[in-house]
Parts: C-alpha cells; sequence; structure tokens
C-alpha cells in the first residue's frame, strides 16, 4: 500500500484542480438539450452536466434567453448579463424558433440524437407544441425528459399561469418566513424594516433545485443504463427548497409551534450563533458539550460559568437559556477582534484544557474577502477562466475535487446562436445554404 | 404536461421500481453535511448502512428546536435519515473495522464527514478500501476538503462557518444591518446535495470502465459556487458585492412587500408581459411604457430600480396579501404571500402530488415527510420509513448480509465492535416501543411471540 506519502499530498496529487484537464470526463457520452427559457435552474442543471464533459446544446429563442437580462443593477459585460455569464460554461448555444412548426421539426432531429433533454416552459406549454414528452418519447424513448417548474406537472396549482421566480420560491418555502431579525419589543415593521422575513441573497431558490433536478437526471441516466429506459422527470421549485426544511414540519405536526424568525441564533442548537466582535462578527459553534464547554474556558469563563458542572447540550438548546446565554456571550467576544478569536480557537485546538477539541470559530467574510482568501486560491476555486470571448474571467469552479474524472470549466459562455454553423452541421447536416434561409425565415 | 404520463403518479408509486436499484452506500457521517447526502439516495432506492459509534450515535440526534423532541427523535435528525439501515459499529475497534471493509467490499459508495485523515487512521480510508475494493466510488465531505492552510490547521468547522466564509450570509443580510445567518443548515444540506452530483457521475463512469475514485467536497466551496455573479461582479468593478435585503438586484421588480393585513407578499415580474400585468393590476398601465421602466435592463438601473419598488411598496400596503395573490393569477405576474411551515405542510397541492407524502412507521407512527422532489415517472423515489435508535440493524445486517453466526455476532458485541443504543432520549426507541417493531431478524430472541 501506497501509506507512506502523507494523505493531504496524495490526495493533492491526484485531485488538484491544476491538473483537471489531463483526466477523462464522466459525462462524455451523453448529449444533453437544454431549452430552458427564463430559468436559472435550467441553466444551472445544465452547468452541472456540462462541467462533467456532457454536449450541451443550449438552445434558445432567436432573440436569447430572456434569463440574459436578468443582471445585477442592469449592469452588462462585454454585452452579457453577469449571471448569464458563469452559467454558459462548457455550453453550445444555439438558436431555435420552437414556436414556428419549422423549428419544433428540427428539434425534433435533435431529440433523436440526444440522452437528456431539460425544459421550463409552463406545463402543458410543450405539449401544446407537439414536442412534450409523450410526444417525443415516441422519436425516442431512450429519451430523459426533465422539466423544472414552479410548480410541477400535476396537481391543481401546475394550471397556474404564475412564473417561477427565485425570490417567489423562497417565500412560498417555509424557509424565508422563519430567517431574519426579530422585531424588537413595541417597534412596527415601518420603524424596522430590516426585521422581517429575510430572503437569502444568491439565487438558492433556483440553483437548489437545478441542482436536484441534476441529481435526478443521473439517477434516470444510471436506471436508463440498466433497462434501456427513458422517463419524464419533474421538478417543482417551491418542493426543492422547502425540502431542505430540518425540523419545522416536525415541530409543528407533534406541538403545533409554527417556527419563528429567531435573528442569527439558531432554534435546533446551541452553541451556535454569529456573535459581534470589535470589527465585525463571527459564527460560534459548539454543538458538542465539550465543544460548547471549550468555548467557555477559551474566553476565560470556565471556573465562572461552572462549565466542568454542565452534563447535557440539551437544556442550552431552550429558547430562555439561549436568550440568557447569548448576551453573556456577546459581551466576551466584543472584546476580541475577529482574526484573534480565530487564532484563539486554532491554538486552543493545540494547548486548550479540553484539546483537540475547540470550538468552531469563523470570520463573517463579505465575498470580497472570500475571493482573496489565499486558501480558496490555492484550491482553485477562483482561478479565472480564460475564454475567446470574454477574456480572462473569474467565476467560482472547482466546487468538488475527484481523481480520476475531475470537473473542469472550459469556456464561461456564448453568445446567442454562436454555435449554429458548427452544430447544425454536425447534428442535422446544415450547410452554409440552408442556414441562411432558415434564418431568414427567422427559424434559427 | 404530459398527463398520462403522470396520472395517477401518487397512487402507482409504490408499485413501480426505484431508479438505485441495487447499489449499495455505507456511510460514516455525522449531524447534516454528511448523512443528508445518502439520505437522498436512499429515497431513491440505494441500501444505505448508516455507521454510528455506539452508543451515542449521530451528533444530530440532538438537534431539538428548542429542546422539543418529536415522539422522541430529534425532529433535525429525521428528515435527513430515511429508508436508511442503522448499523452501530465502533470503528475504534479492530474487529470492527474488519467488519466495515466486509461490507466494503459488498458496496458501491462510501461517504464520510469526518474531518480529514480519521477513516485512515481507523484502516477503512480510501487507500486502505481501494486495496480490496477497487471500483469502489469514496466521497468525504469536509469543511475545507483534504489540503490547503484550513485543512492542514485541521481546523473544525460548521454549516454556520460555511455561510460565514463563503460570503452566502454576508449577501443575505439587509444593508447597513449586522449580517444575517440563515435559519437553514443550507450550506450543509446544499453540500450533500452538490456532493451526489459527482457521486452519481462516478457511478456512470463506473459503468462504463470500471474505475471507482475518490472524491472531496468542500462545505464553503460547494455554496460558493451557488453565488453566481457576485464573483465576475467584483473581479470586473473591483468593488465589494453588497447585500439588498429582500430586492433581488438582478432582477425588477422582485422583492417582499408588507401589506394591509401586516402579512408579507413576495413579487416578481421582470418579463415585459409580467411588468405590464402588475403595472395594471396596480391600475397604473402607463408605467410599462414609461422610459426608465419599459427595458428591464433600464428598470434594474438603481435609481429607477428604487421608483418602481417604492411604487409597488406603497400600493402592496393597501393590499391584503391574498389579494395580491388573486391579482397575479390574473395578470400574469409572480406573487406569493410568505409561507410558514403550516401552509406548507396543509398544501393541498403538495399533497396532491405526494411531496408531503404519508409515512406509516412502526416505530414512529404515521406523520408526514418531505418527499424527494425530484419525481421519475417510471422510477418514483419513495420514502418508505424513519429514523431507528442506534444499531437497530445489525442482526440483519450481520446476518442477512455478511452471514455471520450467532457465535460469531456474540463475540463482536463483547469486543465492543457492535453495539447498541444508549438509554437516552434520541438515541433509544421511542416511547411504547414493544420491543418488536421494525426490527427485521432477531424479533423472537427470547422465543415470545
Amino acid at each position: 500500500m501506497e501509506t507512506e506519502q502523507p494523505w493531504p499530498d496524495w490526495v493533492r496529487e491526484r485531485d488538484d484542480p491544476r491538473i483537471a484537464h489531463t483526466k477523462p470526463e464522466a459525462l462524455d457520452d451523453i448529449t444533453v438539450l437544454d431549452l430552458s427559457y427564463k430559468s436559472f435552474a435550467g441553466c444551472y442543471c445544465s452547468s452541472l452536466l456540462a462541467e462533467f464533459g456532457a454536449e450541451v446544446l443550449r438552445i434558445e429563442p432567436p432573440q436569447g434567453d430572456f434569463i440574459r437580462t436578468c443582471t445585477p443593477y442592469g449592469m452588462l459585460y462585454k454585452g452579457e448579463g453577469l449571471n448569464y455569464l458563469t452559467e454558459g460554461r462548457n455550453k453550445f448555444h444555439i438558436s431555435l424558433d420552437l414556436k414556428k412548426p419549422e423549428g419544433r421539426e428540427i428539434l425534433k432531429g435533435l431529440v433523436g440524437q440526444a440522452d437528456v433533454l431539460i425544459e421550463t416552459y409552463r406545463p402543458g406549454v410543450m405539449d401544446d407544441w407537439g414536442i412534450g414528452y409523450e410526444q417525443l418519447g415516441e422519436i425516442n424513448p431512450r429519451l430523459i425528459f426533465a422539466s423544472i417548474t414552479g410548480y410541477g406537472q400535476f396537481g391543481s396549482m401546475s394550471r397556474s399561469r404564475i412564473p417561477d421566480y427565485d425570490n417567489i420560491t423562497q417565500a412560498r418555502s417555509a424557509i424565508q418566513y422563519t430567517t431574519g431579525e426579530v422585531i424588537p419589543e413595541g417597534k412596527s415593521y415601518d420603524e424596522c424594516p430590516w426585521a422581517v422575513p429575510t430572503k437569502a441573497g444568491p439565487w438558492i431558490g433556483w440553483v437548489q433545485p437545478g441542482t436536484f433536478m441534476a441529481v435526478g437526471i443521473l439517477a434516470a441516466l444510471y436506471w436508463r443504463g440498466m433497462t434501456g429506459e427513458g422517463q419524464a422527470l419533474d421538478v417543482a421549485t417551491v418542493e426543492a427548497y422547502a425540502s431542505f426544511d430540518d425540523y419545522a414540519a416536525l415541530w409543528y405536526q407533534g406541538s403545533g409551534v409554527i417556527a419563528e424568525r429567531f435573528g442569527s441564533l439558531t432554534t435546533g442548537a446551541w452553541l451556535y450563533c454569529f456573535a459581534p466582535t470589535k470589527d465585525g462578527a463571527v459564527f460560534l459553534g459548539g454543538i458538542r458539550l465539550e465543544m460548547w464547554q471549550a468555548f467557555a474556558d477559551m474566553i476565560g469563563k470556565w471556573d465562572e460559568w461552572g462549565a466542568a458542572s454542565w452534563t447535557t447540550q440539551v437544556t442550552f438548546t431552550e429558547k430562555e437559556q439561549q436568550l440568557k446565554w447569548a448576551p453573556l456571550i456577546f459581551a466576551e467576544t466584543r472584546k476580541y477582534t475577529n482574526k484573534e478569536l480565530v487564532s484563539m480557537s486554532v491554538e486552543y485546538a493545540k494547548k486548550g484544557r479540553l484539546a483537540p477539541i475547540t470550538p468552531v470559530v469563523a470570520p463573517v467574510c463579505s465575498p470580497e474577502e472570500t475571493m482573496k482568501d489565499a486558501n480558496w486560491l490555492e484550491r482553485g476555486i477562483f482561478t479565472p477562466v480564460k475564454d475567446p470571448v470574454y477574456g480572462e474571467l473569474v467565476v467560482a469552479q472547482a466546487q468538488h475535487k475527484m481523481t480520476e474524472t475531475p470537473i473542469r470549466t472550459k469556456w464561461v459562455c456564448r453568445p446567442v446562436g454562436y454555435d449554429n454553423e458548427h452544430v447544425y452541421l454536425r447534428y442535422m447536416g446544415f450547410g452554409p445554404s440552408k442556414l441562411k434561409k432558415l434564418k431568414g425565415a427567422g427559424i434559427i | 404536461m404530459a398527463e398520462e404520463t403522470w396520472k395517477n403518479y401518487k397512487e402507482k408509486k409504490h408499485f413501480k421500481p426505484s431508479p438505485l436499484k441495487g447499489i449499495r452506500v455505507l456511510e460514516v457521517c455525522t449531524l447534516v453535511l454528511g448523512p443528508a447526502g445518502p439520505g437522498y439516495l436512499a429515497k431513491m432506492g440505494a441500501e444505505v448502512i448508516k455507521c454510528e459509534i455506539p452508543p451515542m450515535g449521530d451528533t444530530s440526534r440532538e438537534m431539538l428546536p428548542f429542546g422539543y423532541f418529536f415522539r422522541g427523535q430529534a425532529p433535525g435528525f429525521v428528515p435527513i435519515n430515511l429508508n436508511k439501515y442503522w448499523l452501530g459499529l465502533d470503528l475504534h475497534r479492530t474487529e470492527a473495522q474488519e467488519v466495515f471493509r466486509e461490507l466494503a467490499v459488498r458496496s458501491d459508495i462510501i461517504e464520510d464527514n469526518l474531518r480529514p485523515g480519521v477513516m485512515d487512521s481507523w484502516n477503512v480510508g480510501y487507500r486502505q478500501i481501494k486495496e480490496i475494493k477497487p471500483d469502489i466510488i469514496y466521497i468525504s465531505k469536509t469543511g475545507f476538503g483534504h489540503w490547503g492552510q484550513y485543512a492542514e490547521e485541521n481546523r473544525p468547522s460548521n454549516d454556520g462557518a460555511a455561510q460565514a466564509f463563503s460570503g452566502y450570509a454576508w449577501m443575505s443580510s439587509f444593508p447597513g444591518q449586522p449580517p444575517l445567518k440563515n435559519r437553514l443548515f443550507v450550506c450543509d444540506s446544499y453540500g450533500a446535495l452538490m456532493g451526489e452530483v459527482p457521486v452519481l457521475a462516478a457511478l456512470h463512469y463506473r459503468e462504463r470502465t470500471g474505475k471507482g475514485q475518490f472524491i472531496e467536497l468542500s462545505q464553503s466551496e460547494n455554496i460558493m459556487r451557488a453565488m453566481s455573479w457576485v464573483w465576475p461582479y467584483q473581479q470586473i468593478t473591483g468593488k465589494v458585492a453588497m447585500p439588498a435585503g429582500n430586492r433581488d438586484v438582478s432582477i425588477c421588480p422582485a422583492d417582499t412587500f408588507l401589506c394591509a393585513d401586516d402579512t408579507f407578499v413576495a413579487i416578481a415580474a421582470p418579463a415585459p408581459e409580467e411588468f405590464r400585468g402588475l403595472c395594471t393590476a396596480m391600475g397604473r398601465p402607463e408605467l410599462a411604457d414609461a422610459p426608465r421602466f419599459k427595458d428591464h435592463l433600464t428598470r434594474l438601473q438603481e435609481e429607477n430600480a428604487t421608483e418602481i419598488l417604492k411604487i409597488i411598496a406603497d400600493w402592496a400596503r393597501t393590499k391584503t396579501s391574498e389579494e395580491v395573490e388573486e391579482l397575479a393569477e390574473k395578470h400574469d405576474f409572480a406573487a406569493s404571500h410568505v409561507y410558514t411551515v403550516k401552509d406548507v405542510v396543509e398544501d393541498k397541492h403538495f399533497r396532491e402530488r405526494d411531496f408531503m407524502t404519508e409515512v406509516d412507521d412502526p416505530l414512529l407512527g404515521q406523520y408526514l415527510e418531505y418527499e424527494f422532489p425530484v419525481m421519475l415517472s417510471k422510477t418514483p423515489p419513495k420514502v418508505k420509513w424513519s429514523v431507528r435508535p442506534v444499531g437497530f440493524d445489525n442482526e440483519y445486517i450481520m446476518v442477512h448480509l455478511l452471514g455471520k453466526s450467532e457465535d460469531e455476532i456474540k463475540h463482536l458485541y463483547d469486543c465492543g465492535a457492535l453495539g447498541k443504543w444508549a438509554d437516552v432520549e434520541g438515541r433509544r426507541p421511542p416511547p411504547g416501543w414493544d420491543g418488536k417493531a421494525g426490527l427485521i431478524l432477531a424479533r423472537d430472541r427470547e422465543g415470545k411471540e
């Protein structure tokens, strides 16, 4: 066994993102058609497959996907919206008007050669166009037909005309309701507009359902490998995100309690909160009794707080206890900077009374601090991609690392229809004169 | 919509196979980041064996909202640990390590979320397992991955640390307010989900080539991947990305508004027909054609966005959230009141789809769980049973899978390799357990009916 080499060196030698391009790709035998429209969930889902080498044909209407205009403060970079810029990665971009019968015939030709189709139109739209699952399944029984919508393909709300957006999903999941600052006693929402149900900033209500669908597609591919059968997949974005709830549903069913906001404390755990410091805030974690004791010891309160006599963590999670202990802790953390508290925890792991047990202490970073952190830079998360169209660009990548078939980002994005010539020639045998005609007719 | 395809999906669900039939997963996981991943696979039909150190097991058996136990179990422990088999195996002991290696040879996937090096010190690390099972797919999910400065310092981590380190919490706060921690263990749950993408991609690759591999995932890195525009924005502008509360700075209008009845409603209406619908609903159709609002990119600019959001906020304050929802249906824009967990659990549509699905568990009884949120028409995922005490399925696994004799099993108990639950709440069976319900083998060890 090769146990002489220290484990971290052994792993890094094999999974450092810097050598990813020298390795094979797990999904390079798979062709994906991504028809998603007005949905970041679809784009993100196909990105996760494209990172593994799947050939993703991103199919947009000739005027482009509306999602390209969803960009912070309306900002464009080289003509492109910043969100779309991060999820065009490794995909071939073609244009095709599915509202025209000729466009749908071309799609059928592509479907005959594809493994997976991703779409995000309102339920029924693809069927009305004659390119729904049941119709395309006739052409290609091996097809995995993946639909991502706000409410799913069946059930009474599936007929709703309400479009699917991240903030709607976050609101409807019951997760926004329980996140946010508690309103101070005697104050109104108008006085404290920040003490309200608060959504997450990033598009978690889109990327998370897109990730669920990628997992579903891979499971369906495994099943297809066993049986040769394709099938239809249905993700409702709101269900995907609601399913991340950790304890509220059982708490409600068992006791009738509806979970409420609890600021940056945690109803389900102690010690588990953000705490103010001299220059910002840190996260403190010590959900095992020994870690909570180690925290008390680390800030010099072992004797005063009687930490040696604590026998269970359970009572500390009670609301009154949390509200009693939180201010005591904050008074201590305010005496230090983020950096000081982090190094106290690293040092405690070496020399503390309970070492190697130590509390979790993490600085609450702005994304700018995150992007400059040498640790993440070394791990290849923010390595710029050299893109022939958009130049050198930072998009987050290498979110997991693998010894045999690591993901990689080959290019970041493409303008609408950028790959028409290559893709239509390769898949459909359309040469320049045919393409010119199709373009003239507004089909591509 | 494909009506024929989805007809009677709920009723026929349990009559159909599961997509990951025949896949066996060994889990040495604790808290959320670890167990949730195999939890997803278990709902899709993989056979997941959860190894816990007896007698206390998984730390999340203590994840209690304000100290509340649901039928003797911690509510935070339950949803991510459904459909699993429960093995109490003390991996500190050589005999237990040998049992683990016997199981590993019969498995496809191993998942751990212990600190780097711990599995190796127990002789069950990737390098040791691949000697006896070369095509094993082995994923380790940790705070900081297996190399780099923070990993070398052997720092512990939690979901909250990942929310802090990644900038996720910073971006999810109100401007001018202290950073806010999200109520979810979002980096844990999302990291666990993201982890199954490489695991299943590796399975596809194994089917093609017969090769296994090692995968590592960091709690913080996976959530950075989900933060889209933030990184190129900072690179291009040289400025730090700023939080914006409930306002979506990439979609306009998209925000949460306070209503007349002191409830909250989320509204989104960026596309031309949606924005026109909203303006019409507000009785201000002319706004849809105003030059500063007409085009989405122009409307997103700070000054214009602030103005239109103020107009909507003033209007929403005069309506109930229900009225806004009705207008949204009628005028094709998006709106939803902010749901409570009661709204979700009792939602008619979720029940019709069996997303909120009824469990009839031999130990925990009847209640509702979240179904795996990808419906597969021919191979539906399904919740079957709930959580079990530490070591509950020891006999089943030892006899059925490893063919061990009663004497061998007794020896494994005697030397402490196998063990069962501690007699404390959250570890032991729920109150009123009859000593038999849910057990697969060894129900009648004392010869009783």
